[in-house]
């Protein structure tokens, strides 16, 4: 089953408090830190597989 | 969550996150990402300070701002949003040091409840998954909305 497909941002709700940013948009792609923290997740899961959902 | 929680900005895949601790320490400014890793539908959860001079992100700083809870409901916030939009989505999450992930537990742990009404959860043991209890030192976890 493909996963569910984002909701476009013209129908986006929001919760109070929250707002698009579009200068975020890609802002934080090559932060080490997210690829470092990618890296252990991967690493971790390969080694100890995934929970029956 | 019924936590005091800050405003946040966000990218509009609804994928990184923007707001400002404020606090004895000043305003420090907090990024949360959730980035896709090798399992399909997988996505790591990562939360860290921006350094205002160097723009790195890190979460190995203590700031002591005063407002854990309310930068930890900030986070469940987004957390929230982001899995209102990819709905197939299952969150991984651990910090960086052991103190940061109790940190992490015991946040889960004072809102399990609440939690647990739209989510799914999962500890990570010695080597195994196991649904969330309450006083098990956990090394990560697994967050999935309820269908």
């Amino acid at each position: 089953m493909k996963p569910k497909k984002q909701i476009k941002p013209a129908k986006l709700k929001l919760p109070k408090g929250f707002s698009i940013d579009k200068t975020l948009n890609g802002k934080y792609d090559d932060q080490p830190f997210f690829k470092d923290k990618t890296e252990r997740a991967n690493r971790i899961l390969k080694t100890v597989g995934l929970p029956k959902l | 969550m019924l936590y005091e929680r800050y405003d946040v900005n966000a990218s509009a895949d609804l994928t990184s996150f923007e707001f400002e601790s404020k606090g004895p320490k000043g305003t420090i400014q907090k990024v949360v990402r959730y980035t896709e890793i090798n399992v399909k539908g997988y996505y790591n959860l990562g939360f860290g300070d921006k350094d205002p001079y160097t723009g790195l992100i890190s979460d190995l700083t203590v700031t002591n701002n005063n407002d854990s809870k309310k930068v930890l409901a900030t986070v469940a916030a987004t957390l929230y949003v982001f899995t209102n939009n990819y709905l197939d989505a299952t969150i991984f999450a651990t910090g960086s040091t052991a103190a940061r992930t109790r940190l992490y537990r015991i946040g889960i742990s004072n809102n399990l409840a609440q939690i647990e009404k739209n989510f799914l959860i999962f500890g990570l043991g010695k080597d195994r998954w196991e649904p969330f209890r309450i006083n098990v030192n956990y090394i990560a976890f697994l967050v999935r909305r309820k269908s």
